[in-house]
């Protein structure tokens, strides 16, 4: 997790940095820190988030700078634990992404040799190894240390006296934005959307050498050339303009995520993958894997192929038997249990696709082919649009495999995502504020949107929350039924009408509140529940999409009326970048 | 510096049911949103300042705000009391002399030219049907009064709602309507200049829309950026958006403007003053004319559309027609008379050989086969 961000250019580095670190917070946001390099090495850092007031009072001289903008893994989030970190004599500084594993042999050996340590962090060693390289060139310091360090990092390092920013990655991102006689470099594209179109991606294992005029990348001590790409990302995408949060504005872009994501389609290689798979494997985690769990539902139903899902941190250490496609699907691409899962399908000889919604992320680079989706940047933390758009993507698959049997459906399904956006939920969210536990249940493919709403409810209102297949509620958590506990039952027309039909009266005979999401018009439906919100008469492929949109804009909706961080939710960061 | 206030928090409830989904300042106007055109004109005098105060189905407002190229201050009206409480919402963002205009009604910049740099003034329009509007009374070029609404006019001038203010005006904000306002500001010998505009347009009823679509057509700057096929006729002002396909032997007589992927199938014929919006199919042998077709809407072949107004999705099978007449509305508490073929809300299903004729189709009403459909129907209705 963690980002990172360095300038170096004609302008004052430090209100440059500070939007950039913002850009990034939903990355992380226990800490913050920049170091500037005026006529010496200038540090700020402190713990917390960046308030407007300190980005405002944050001057630090110099044109040459880095910041980091933290997620906790080794130490406290602390003013001291908060990177940039410092050598000895405080004139080397650097800010990292990632994990280094053997850190503590590497300072112990260290503190063995004289140095001094100020934080608890992994970060720290790396400084007191380039001092120790360091014989007034960066680079070659920078160079002779990476092959001591084990486990993940992008690293920005600056040194006094050296007019140089050197840039390091290996397993964490870093990309690189090549600007008008200035350079920026970040964790990721966000903060260099408002600069430049232009873009290169670092590849693991480059080292870059970064000038205000050019940026030379060399690779195992030989100097490369890396393509410089053009985003089609715009700085708009990134304002929340009006809306109270971003995760408000991005609930009301997925329309134009969905149809986007259609009307990009699939190219001919991707399309001949999904034909001619004989079994499909997917790869994710959190909200992506809900959205695999429902392929899984469509796809086997629908097209009669063997679909199997597995978590990402799972299947690094309990890899299945392997064969056939392997897709990996993450919103950033950047999910670094998902990558893992994805390079070891590799090495079983499986054909592998990536879904990610990022231009050159690292799932991009591993994986044979992309989907890339079209939900454009998401800034807040919860996934939403994000979730969307890979559904379009997911059916935009089984469309092809089906030899375009829903092309139809899906290219108007966005209009229905609309009308759900009008819906006008606060009974169901009086019920659910007040309440401490909720449950949700569906069967087929909406228990996974079951579970995708829990999941929502629990990240940004904090009020427990559990996604259960209709029919397993009954075997233990009916336990845990009172008139307190709100049932959200997602009930559509279809074969299992009936029986989540008596399922729901077995609930409220428990006393319990149920809300019911259910086909417009469901007069049986909306006489036996509390709450009755109606999905607009559509096809069951756009029930999945309004039904989840749905309890988005009720996990939304309470969060706000409980005054909870949306954008922000505590301990957590968008994408999950350690494993 | 003057800054600028637009109003666009009000739902435009006689624009029902074009108004569900949107508030009036966004419906489509040539494709365009008709605030698009305030916005415009405003920044066409060098008024870049500008807030804008939303409200009903605000996050639509917004969206369609923030992917404009100048950066623009929205305020939220949480309810929708009245226009003058609108502007006190709009309060924090004012430090000097401004401009307040509606976002759901047309004006030119020669007509912001014309009253920008006033301190305290209004600008004023003939028009034919005073009793829709407030009608000001005028002395020597000063504003006497406002009367809003009166049954018997006297005199043709009418309120555009749109002001220069000075600052002061915020301490006679306490009623919630701008008119009062006004009426108030003259009690305290206030001086507020008319001034006429030079071209100002509002749409009071859906049928309306029809003859503003026309005006703005004519101001539209021709491009064919789809894949038009050979043996197909343009002729006119006519404005083709990317990813369009017209198939051959299709004829387009302009004005008329078609937004970004759309298919227009062979044999079609698009006469003037009719806008299609984005991802419409149209299916052969069908003609529309005089008509204002929104988003992702699909008509049908051997259709005929003429002087209708068609919301977002609706699907209408093959031949429908929407059959012009003059008949009776009840509005508000009176009764109007009113001409066009047909106004239909969003999401309309219409089954093959439906006629629409002279009425008003309200959100999401489904039409079973060959029905002739009249006067009001309402949102969500099934016609068997």
């Amino acid at each position: 997790m963690c980002g990172i961000v360095g300038y170096i250019g004609r302008r004052e580095a430090t209100p440059l940095l500070m939007q950039g670190l913002k850009r990034l917070e939903y990355r992380g946001y226990d800490s913050f820190g920049i170091a500037t390099m005026g006529s010496d090495i200038n540090l700020f850092k402190k713990r917390g988030r960046i308030s407007d007031s300190e980005s405002d009072a944050v001057a630090l001289a110099g044109y040459v700078g880095i910041g980091h903008t933290r997620w906790a893994t080794h130490g406290e989030p602390s003013d001291i634990n908060s990177h940039p970190h410092t050598d000895c004599s405080g004139r080397i500084a650097l800010v990292h992404n990632g994990v280094i594993e053997n850190y503590a042999e590497l300072k112990k050996q260290l503190v063995g040799r004289g140095h001094r340590f100020a934080s608890e962090t992994d970060t720290e060693v790396i400084a007191h190894l380039i001092e120790e390289h360091y014989n007034g060139d960066l680079r070659e310091a920078v160079e002779k240390t990476l092959p001591l360090l084990k486990g993940s990092y992008a690293l920005l390092v600056i040194a006094a006296d050296d007019q140089r920013i050197i840039a390091a990655r290996d397993c964490s991102p870093l990309v690189l934005g090549i600007g008008d006689g200035e350079l920026f470099a970040a964790s990721d594209m966000m903060p260099l959307l408002e600069h430049t179109e232009r873009i290169v991606f670092m590849e693991d294992g480059d080292i870059a050498e970064i000038t205000a005029g050019e940026v030379a990348i060399y690779c195992d001590g030989a100097r490369v050339e890396r393509p410089v790409e053009l985003v089609n990302w715009c700085v708009e995408d990134v304002r929340k303009g009006g809306f109270a949060h971003y995760m408000q504005k991005e609930i009301f872009e997925q329309p134009q995520a969905f149809y986007e994501t259609i009307k990009a389609g699939l190219d001919d290689h991707v399309a001949d993958m999904i034909k001619n798979a004989s079994e499909i494997t997917l790869v994710a985690c959190g909200t992506s894997y809900h959205t695999a769990l429902i392929f899984k539902y469509l796809a086997e139903s629908l097209c009669n192929i063997p679909i199997r899902v597995e978590v990402g941190s799972e299947f690094k250490y309990y890899p299945p038997p392997l064969k056939g496609l392997v897709i990996a699907v993450s919103q950033s691409g950047e999910t670094a249990d998902t990558l893992a899962a994805l390079k070891m399908a590799k090495v079983h000889g499986c054909s592998t696709l990536a879904i990610t919604n990022v231009q050159g992320s690292t799932v991009t680079r591993i994986a044979d082919r992309t989907l890339l989706m079209r939900a454009g940047p998401e800034i807040g933390v919860a996934a939403t649009k994000s979730y969307t758009a890979q559904l379009a993507a997911l059916m935009e698959l089984l469309d092809a495999r089906c030899e375009g049997a829903f092309a139809d459906v899906l290219s108007h399904a966005h209009l229905a995502i609309g009308e759900v956006l009008l819906r006008d939920i606060q009974q169901a969210v009086a019920l659910c504020k007040g309440a401490e536990h909720v449950f949700f249940v569906g069967r087929g493919p909406f228990y996974p949107v079951s579970m995708e709403g829990a999941l929502k409810m629990k990240e940004i209102s904090y009020i427990h929350a559990e996604g259960y297949a209709a029919g397993e509620l009954k075997h233990g958590p009916f336990a845990l039924l009172t008139e307190q506990t709100p049932v959200i039952a997602v009930c559509p027309p279809g074969s299992t009408y009936g029986v989540m039909v008596s399922n729901i009266k077995e609930m409220k005979a428990r006393r319990a509140p149920i809300i019911a999401l259910g086909t417009d018009g469901d007069k049986e439906l909306e006489e036996i529940v509390d709450v009755f919100i109606p999905l607009p008469d559509t096809h069951p492929l756009v029930q999945v999409l309004t039904a989840s949109v749905v309890l988005q804009l009720l996990s939304y909706h309470t969060a706000c009326a409980l005054q909870r961080d949306v954008d922000k939710p505590r301990n957590l960061a968008k994408s999950v970048t350690v494993e | 510096m003057v800054q600028a206030v637009i109003l666009a928090a009000g739902e435009g409830n006689r624009l029902r049911p074009l108004t569900r989904s949107r508030p009036k300042a966004m419906i489509p106007v040539a494709n365009r949103p008709i605030i698009e055109y305030v916005i415009n004109a405003l920044l066409e005098n060098g008024i870049r300042d500008i807030t804008v105060v939303v409200g009903y189905r605000k996050e639509h407002v917004i969206r369609y705000l923030n992917q404009l190229d100048v950066p623009i201050q929205v305020v939220v009206q949480e309810r929708q009391l009245g226009t003058a409480h609108a502007l006190k919402c709009a309060e924090s963002e004012i430090s000097g002399d401004f401009l307040l205009l509606p976002g759901d009604n047309y004006i030119n910049a020669e007509s912001i030219a014309r009253i920008r740099n006033e301190r305290n003034a209004m600008l004023v329009k003939e028009h034919p049907n005073p009793s829709n509007f407030g009608v000001v009374v005028i002395r020597n070029g000063w504003v006497r009064s406002i009367i809003e609404k009166p049954e018997d006019a006297p005199a043709f001038t009418v309120s555009t709602g749109i002001y220069s203010f000075n600052p002061d005006v915020f301490d006679y904000l306490q009623s919630n309507e701008l008119p009062d306002v006004i009426m108030s500001m003259l009690e305290s010998d206030e001086r507020i200049r008319a001034i006429p505009a030079d071209d100002w347009q509002d749409a009071i009823y859906s049928w309306d829309l029809l003859k503003m679509n026309g005006r703005m057509l004519k101001g539209i700057a021709p491009q064919s950026g789809g894949t038009i096929s050979s043996g197909v006729t343009l002729r006119g002002l006519v404005r083709i958006g990317k990813g369009t396909t017209i198939g051959p032997n299709t004829v387009i007589y302009g004005p008329a403007i078609i937004g970004d992927d759309c298919e227009i199938a062979p044999n079609c014929v698009i006469m003037p003053d009719t806008s299609i919006g984005s991802r419409v199919e149209i299916e052969p042998f069908t003609s529309v004319k005089d008509s204002l077709i929104m988003d992702d809407v699909r008509i049908g072949s051997h259709s005929r559309i003429v002087e209708a107004v068609i919301g977002q999705g609706c699907v209408l099978g093959d031949h429908t027609t929407t059959h012009p007449e003059e008949t009776f509305f009840e509005a508000g508490d009176g009764v109007i008379r009113a001409e066009f073929g047909a106004v239909l809300g969003d999401g309309i299903r219409a089954a093959p050989f439906t006629t629409f004729k002279n009425c008003v189709v309200g959100n999401n009403v489904i039409i079973k086969g060959g029905r002739v459909v009249l006067g009001l129907i309402e949102d969500g209705a099934r016609v068997m």
